[in-house]
């Protein structure tokens, strides 16, 4: 089912959650709703589940004015990040539930609601389970039993929640992946709400980046990383250095290494900063660029971050750049060590006032 | 050292101010023998008082009870205008004196009172009958449910709720299925204390019982009475049956609480984040 939301907003109080949101989710989608605390994606996602109501706008499930649809008659599978199992209940009757609470009309037979929970069980590796109380369960296990319960009364549209936001980071990159497959074997429209970039950009085919209620970009998660509309999203989508641009004579510098023509980086600001990435840093030989020292180095697996303070720059606000592990222990870096210091990439965004 | 003394004053001062006077009351209600005390608690009016006792409770428990969790549903799940001045007058019981409680009930529904005259009017006697006392009993018990209530369910959350409506249940099937399950010990023990109040609440009755015997006596007004007539046995048999009954109260809860940690394993705890920590893995 295709969902598309026009002119979306929902204050509380004085504070408004979001603001005139326009978004269009199509059939068979994986999208990703990205943003900080406060950015206004779990609002979204309640109100496209009929959770909440907004103030203005409406919501469309496939063309059709959903937005005063009772939550029940929508169809959508709620999976939330505290897995909200019942707790008396076994994994099976909670995979019931949906089945055993339709009307007598509507309802399975008792043979029927034992197959399809058992079907479900068996997609989320868990038939093993079904006389289980939830408490008896891992987290990555809970979490995969209240995806089956939601998919039990055959959803038009999934809403997952923070749905990895409580698990360690081992089962949360296992669980992704298997979502993933999960999308990709039965193609069912779903919205995940996350505030984990990497999260968005693994899972997603397409990331909505959320700031302040509002959309800053929406885009394939490649995309997204590497053409940032904005320094939000350039800065939220990953670590990044900050350093201030100069115009001087119709060039553009930062620090001493001239990057541009002085009217390729026009922003329409009088103060602008780059923003580069720690892998955008390209380390040379001392006299090549930009010189700096070597004040810090952390093997992180197959990279390795080093933090470099350029010359000219505060020492306490040293670049962080990331090189890999092979260069790393060919070229032997120490601590102290003078190398000279190039960009690779960049980009410039008006400086905040 | 300094733990067994803190321990030995702690069981001292329980044991006179707690254990000694619980064994007063029987040691007094027994000290003319068995059959004196028989003869004191199979007394018309003492039954009168037991049956009307029970009587009270029987109504203002279980009304408090639907009062109760709608109360407590409505703070914990819902936002709404007024909502901490409503959390204030479920508190108001606690915070007025019993006996204010009471002049309330006469000031209202008394001969003097607004409704006095239309009441008079149509026979129906509030004040100074059993209507009047299970208001007041109503009116001093109300917190107990509500109170116990709120904290389980702004714990729980509204998640629950919300996965089953949106799993398709009515409103009325996620109360029965969802809801009123999670509570279900929570519910109990506030019943239990609600229901050890009404039996025991002295001031608030007394102002609007008029203390006629065999009628409007409760347990508690019937003990005054034998009391104050100088009838020690029988007043200390019919206290013993109320301290019985507290007694008994008492039992229940503990046996609740010892058997709610088994339960709590199985179908309880893990709703905080460190569920997934506490919990034994197995195998992701």
């Amino acid at each position: 089912m295709s969902i598309a939301l026009r002119g979306v907003t929902k204050q509380f109080g004085e504070y408004a959650a979001v603001e005139n949101i326009d978004l269009d989710v199509p059939t068979g989608a994986l999208m990703a709703l990205l943003g900080p605390s406060g950015s206004g994606k779990t609002t979204l996602l309640r109100i496209i589940g009929g959770l909440e109501t907004p103030d203005e706008g409406q919501v469309l499930f496939d063309g059709q004015d959903a937005t005063l649809w009772p939550i029940g008659d929508r169809k959508v599978g709620f999976v939330f990040q505290q897995y909200a199992l019942f707790r008396h209940m076994t994994v099976f009757e909670n995979v019931a539930f949906g089945l055993k609470v339709k009307r007598r009309r509507e309802r399975p037979s008792a043979e029927g609601i034992r197959k399809k929970v058992q079907e479900l069980l068996v997609l989320v590796q868990l038939e093993w389970a079904h006389d289980r109380y939830p408490a008896q369960l891992s987290g990555g296990q809970r979490q995969r039993v209240a995806l089956a319960r939601a998919m039990a009364v055959d959803p038009r549209v999934l809403l997952l929640d923070e749905p990895f936001g409580a698990l360690d980071s081992q089962v949360r990159h296992e669980l992704r992946r298997w979502l993933r497959r999960l999308h990709d074997e039965l193609h069912f429209t779903s919205i995940i709400v996350t505030h984990d970039q990497q999260e968005a950009i693994e899972v997603a085919d397409t990331v909505v980046v959320l700031n302040r209620g509002k959309i800053e970009q929406v885009g394939i998660p490649g995309e997204i990383y590497d053409l940032p509309k904005s320094a939000f999203v350039h800065r939220f989508l990953g670590q990044v250095n900050e350093l201030p641009v100069q115009l001087r004579n119709g060039r553009a510098y930062v620090g001493p290494i001239d990057i541009a023509a002085a009217a390729d980086v026009q922003t329409g600001s009088a103060k602008n900063v780059a923003l580069i990435r720690p892998h955008e840093i390209e380390i040379g030989d001392v006299g090549t660029g930009w010189p700096a020292t070597v004040v810090a180095m952390r093997v992180i697996g197959p990279i390795v971050r080093l933090d470099l303070c350029a010359d000219g720059q505060p020492i306490h606000e040293p670049l962080e750049a990331e090189i890999g592990r092979e260069r790393f222990e060919a070229e032997r870096f120490s601590l102290g060590q003078k190398v000279g210091m190039k960009f690779r990439r960049w980009q410039v965004y008006p400086a905040a006032a | 050292m300094a733990r067994l003394l803190l321990i030995a004053s702690a069981l001292l001062f329980l044991c006179v101010f707690l254990v000694l006077p619980l064994l007063a009351v029987f040691v007094q209600a027994f000290s003319k023998g068995v059959a004196a005390y028989y003869m004191a608690i199979s007394a018309p009016m003492a039954w009168a008082a037991v049956k009307l006792t029970l009587l009270v409770a029987a109504i203002a428990v279980p009304l408090n009870l639907v009062f109760g969790v709608a109360a407590a549903w409505a703070v914990a799940k819902f936002d709404f205008r007024g909502k901490s001045a409503l959390i204030t007058l479920i508190d108001l019981p606690f915070a007025v004196s019993p006996v204010i409680a009471g002049m309330i009930f006469i000031l209202v529904f008394g001969t003097h009172g607004w409704f006095g005259g239309s009441l008079k009017a149509h026979h129906i006697h509030v004040v100074f009958a059993v209507p009047g006392i299970v208001l007041a009993t109503i009116f001093v018990t109300f917190p107990f449910i509500a109170r116990e209530l709120i904290p389980v369910m702004q714990a729980q959350g509204k998640e629950d709720e919300e996965t089953a409506l949106s799993l398709g249940a009515t409103g009325w099937q996620t109360f029965w299925r969802v809801t009123l399950p999670n509570i279900r010990w929570g519910l109990l023990y506030g019943v239990l204390l609600c229901n050890a109040r009404a039996m025991g609440e002295f001031g608030a009755v007394s102002v609007v019982s008029g203390h006629i015997r065999g009628l409007t006596n409760t347990m508690p007004l019937h003990v005054e009475i034998l009391y104050n007539e100088y009838n020690y046995t029988a007043a200390f048999a019919v206290a013993s049956l109320l301290a019985l009954l507290a007694l008994l109260t008492l039992a229940g809860k503990s046996f609740m609480e010892w058997r709610q940690p088994e339960l709590r394993r199985a179908t309880h705890l893990p709703r905080d984040r460190l569920g997934g920590v506490r919990t034994r893995r197995v195998n992701t």
